[in-house]
């Protein structure tokens, strides 16, 4: 996986590419990806890459990312080289001092590739002082000031801090790995163009012996292999060099062409632990900056939601289609509270005679005439029940049944042939008739949907 | 040619038809509506897994005329075996006779074999004339359940089954304004035995509805991790004009910073609505409302958060595990000192962290651009409180039948606290929060390891 990878799916996870229905498909098409998260996501990435408009993000970043790196690599490998230059400067009075270099190419590298392992440990934290620290940060600021170099895209561009450090430790070891081929070159060249006698010198009260002692053990790793490139005790002694001596000593002037013989100990140190372990060190900043880059794909915004879509069965529920619904005019019904003690007929919809004598006791209602319409009644005996109904008409209805058109039917029947019908909605025995406004309501609203409701009346409380 | 199951829900009209639908199909969109004849047409509500129907609810209008339809049926009285295609000519017949729009409308989906689910309200005694609607299904021939739903609170259930018993082989009780996922799932498993070949998909719609309702727990869960996080990192900023940061400048951030918190609440709790399928329920406007409980007011604090002893509990615990592990780390020559010190720490930190919710910095002085910046949150307590209530609303949310249309009421209920949150999870959220507070990007295991607690706890209050 690439950063242009990355760079890509942001791309088209800020542009929501694809619907919920075709994530789902493609994770149907590919189901054999379903626990391979990174491989599903390249997969759907590669099929809707041509969605994004060019310049693609990832190319813009990408050349903005190689000319910093490159500048900055240019830039690097001229300093190492003319720091080694400098460091290797000689006059032919007196000889060079070789731990200027060793600290170059041992000291320093050791110390940086310290601070970034730091930086390694660290590299989750956004806001990282090691990183900030690091000259590959800082002169990446300031090329940011070059025109061409800074663009509007990337400067919309949000990456994961993750692995924008990981990028900046990555590019600061490739960086220093340049540093040192600069130096590990001005050393080759100086040795092959000039006739260099090396000596050591400190102010420190070190010994030959302690001093032999201290190069055998950096030179731990390869003193088996080339011995040569290991200097001798005597040759430490020989090339030990006092600043305030007025001229070179004896020894070293006729020992002159052993001095050279440093610079093989130099070289292998250089290659060791400026360039070895610096490519090591690399190694490992690349292997970082690679998971770096997995979390930071797999925790870009929408990649949850869209690995969900792809992968959860797509489940719905709802109606196909919108609902209809239908309005009515509506005519005032007539209420009215009291009730008269006597009616013409009294008839219950879908309540038996029985329950209706019961029912006109409550009520204090008398009729000669009670019938039971509804309920189990053919249409035939309603209709004759109706054909033979004058005068006023109480008609029991029970309130917690809905009016439903059977009864309409039978209303608007009976209203062509009696003076008069009270709708008499009544609650349930249990609850002693009583009924509930919420009921009554339902009725009302009913019966005012009836164009030629002026012989209904509804009995409310 | 159909060959997934069907369900008609038929019935008297105002009997719960659709209610029972909109609990069923997680539909809260279904009109429900007191006045008879509401719904006109047939709708279809079909579970489609990946564009796949695995059953189909069809919510029907109510019987209006079923006497006259009984009529005319015996009036064409044939044997048994050809009852069905008596009804098939009612069909043929009254087609376009808006009379028996209703009667079309629902006999049409039986006829084309889909099996039939009667409704009936129990709440309110049984009567005769729901025989002739019944005697009409009979004639279909097609395989039938009776629902008995309660409406209201009175019980007629017995006489009701009395009857049903008569003519459907199966009577089941069924209230779609409680009714949870078992109740669900149990009805479900009733319209499988209602024919033989129904069993199969039947019971893989069930699997599928538990791992449709696992996924929906499983986003929300998500949902409030991001909440939190968010909330407890964001960083707030307002660019200073003056030399000096003067009273109004720290008044305006703090109401910008606490405006955005309410924002990402208010943000949250809309798709967690819109995830359980309750995007109806801000059509009415007394729903959710925190207002009363405004997100730092003491109520709050007192009501989701934690309390300061609580909270110096859970701080001072952190802080000993953290330490701990040092001790832990140095085999005990530590003189276990790093637990004791994290403990005081984390202690301390969280007593005075209480009130507080973050610093108010002054950045950029000396590169020329100076800004105020408010976060990540400070107090320690705010988690819980966002938590609580988001927790709160999920649940009840979560738990909510698509049948009801009322108000929700997220009335502040002391008792969830205890519901959700015990010692063990305050002490294992408190690691997460504290990760979060420090404003750093995050693994995307972490947030799932906070997401997997949360789900635990969400799961605990619905088993409550």
């Amino acid at each position: 996986m690439h950063l242009k990878s990355y760079l890509n799916l942001y791309a088209l996870l800020q542009n929501n590419v694809s619907t919920r229905e075709e994530r789902r498909a493609f994770g149907l098409d590919n189901v054999t990806l379903k626990n391979e998260p990174i491989k599903q996501l390249l997969a759907w990435e590669n099929k809707y890459i041509h969605h994004l408009k060019k310049p693609l993000l990832s190319g813009d970043v990408s050349s903005y990312l190689y000319i910093v790196t490159f500048s900055l690599v240019i830039i690097a490998f001229i300093l190492g080289l003319l720091s080694g230059i400098t460091l290797l400067s000689y006059n032919g009075h007196e000889p060079v001092n070789i731990v200027y270099f060793i600290a170059m190419v041992v000291f320093l590298p050791l110390f940086t590739m310290l601070l970034s392992l730091f930086s390694m440990f660290r590299a989750k934290n956004s806001q990282s002082v090691l990183l900030h620290l690091t000259p590959a940060y800082w002169m990446e600021k300031i090329l940011k000031f070059f025109p061409g170099i800074d663009d509007e895209n990337i400067k919309n561009f949000k990456i994961n801090p993750l692995l924008a450090n990981w990028i900046v430790i990555r590019r600061s070891q490739f960086i220093a790995l340049f540093f040192s081929l600069g130096l590990l070159l001005a050393l080759l060249g100086v040795v092959v163009t000039k006739d260099i006698a090396f000596a050591w010198s400190t102010t420190l009260h070190i010994t030959p012996e302690v001093f032999h002692g201290f190069l055998n053990t950096l030179a731990l790793p390869w003193r088996e292999f080339f011995p040569a490139a290991v200097p001798s005790i005597e040759l430490i002694e020989r090339s030990q060099y006092f600043r305030l001596g007025d001229k070179l000593s004896e020894e070293m002037i006729s020992n002159a062409s052993q001095l050279g013989q440093w610079w093989k100990f130099l070289a292998f140190a250089t290659l060791l632990y400026a360039l070895f372990l610096r490519c090591v060190m690399y190694v490992i900043a690349t292997l970082g900056y690679k998971n770096a880059l997995k979390k930071s794909f797999l925790s870009l915004e929408g990649v949850s939601l869209l690995l969900n879509n792809m992968n959860e069965s797509m489940i719905t529920t709802n109606a196909t289609v919108g609902e209809h619904i239908v309005s009515s005019s509506h005519t005032e019904i007539q209420e009215i509270r009291q009730l008269k003690t006597s009616y013409d007929f009294v008839q219950g919809w879908a309540i038996p005679t029985s329950k209706l004598q019961v029912m006109n006791d409550t009520m204090k209602v008398s009729s000669p005439n009670i019938f039971e319409v509804g309920g189990s009644n053919t249409l035939s005996e309603d209709r004759a029940i109706a054909h033979k109904s004058f005068g006023e008409v109480l008609l029991y209805v029970k309130v917690w049944e809905p009016p439903i058109l059977d009864i309409i039917d039978y209303i608007e029947e009976l209203i062509e042939i009696v003076d008069k019908v009270i709708i008499y909605p009544i609650g349930t025995e249990d609850e002693m008739y009583h009924v509930k406004e919420k009921f009554i309501k339902i009725w009302i609203d009913k019966f005012s949907m009836i164009d030629n409701n002026k012989k209904i009346w509804i009995k409310t409380s | 040619m159909i060959t997934h199951p069907r369900f008609a829900v038929v019935g008297h009209p105002n009997k719960g038809k659709s209610s029972i639908v909109s609990a069923l199909a997680l539909d809260d969109s279904v009109q429900i509506s007191d006045t008879p004849g509401t719904t006109h047409k047939q709708r279809s509500f079909p579970l489609k897994v990946d564009g796949k129907i695995l059953y189909e609810l069809i919510d029907t209008p109510g019987f209006q005329r079923a006497r006259y339809v009984l009529e005319w049926l015996q009036k064409h009285d044939v044997s048994a075996d050809k009852k069905h295609e008596v009804i098939q000519l009612f069909i043929h017949e009254y087609e376009d006779n808006k009379r028996f729009n209703d009667e079309i409308e629902l006999l049409k989906p039986i006829v084309d074999g889909a099996g039939i689910i009667y409704i009936v309200d129990a709440s309110k005694p049984y009567g005769e004339e729901y025989e002739a609607e019944m005697e009409i299904l009979r004639w279909t021939g097609q395989p039938s359940m009776a629902l008995v739903n309660h409406i209201e609170e009175t019980d007629y259930t017995l006489e009701w089954k009395r009857a049903l018993g008569q003519y459907f082989k199966m009577v089941r009780t069924f209230n779609p304004m409680t009714a949870n996922l078992e109740d669900h799932i149990s009805i479900l498993e009733s319209m499988a035995q209602l024919k033989e070949e129904w069993i199969v998909p039947v019971k893989a719609s069930i699997v599928l509805f538990e791992e449709y309702h696992t996924q929906m727990l499983d986003k929300s869960c998500e949902l409030l991790s991001e909440l939190v996080y968010d909330a407890l990192s964001h960083k707030e900023e307002i660019s200073l004009k003056t030399e000096e940061v003067e009273d109004r400048d720290k008044e305006k951030i703090e109401e910008k910073y606490k405006e955005y918190l309410r924002k990402l609440e208010i943000k949250t709790q809309k798709k967690i609505e819109k995830i359980w399928k309750h995007e109806h329920l801000e059509k009415t406007q007394t729903l959710l409302s925190f207002e009363e409980i405004d997100l730092f007011s003491q109520e709050a604090a007192s009501v989701f958060g934690l309390t300061r002893k609580e909270l110096l509990i859970t701080g001072a615990t952190s802080g000993a595990i953290a330490g701990a592990g040092l001790d832990l780390l140095f085999l005990g020559h530590t003189l276990l000192l790093g637990g004791a010190i994290g403990g005081l720490v984390g202690g301390v930190g969280a007593y005075f962290g209480f009130d507080e919710l973050s610093d108010i910095k002054v950045l950029g002085q000396k590169v020329g651009k100076r800004y105020l910046q408010m976060g990540p949150m400070k107090n320690r307590n705010f988690p819980y409180i966002l938590l609580g209530r988001a927790m709160y609303h999920t649940s009840t949310i979560a738990n909510r039948s698509h049948a009801l249309r009322n108000t929700v009421e997220l009335n502040t209920n002391n008792a969830f606290k205890e519901q959700w949150l015990d010692d063990d999870l305050r002490a294992s959220l408190e690691k997460y929060h504290k990760l979060f507070r420090a404003g750093e990007s995050l693994d995307t295991g972490i947030l799932d390891e906070y997401k997997a607690l949360l789900l635990k706890a969400l799961k605990k209050t619905s088993n409550n």
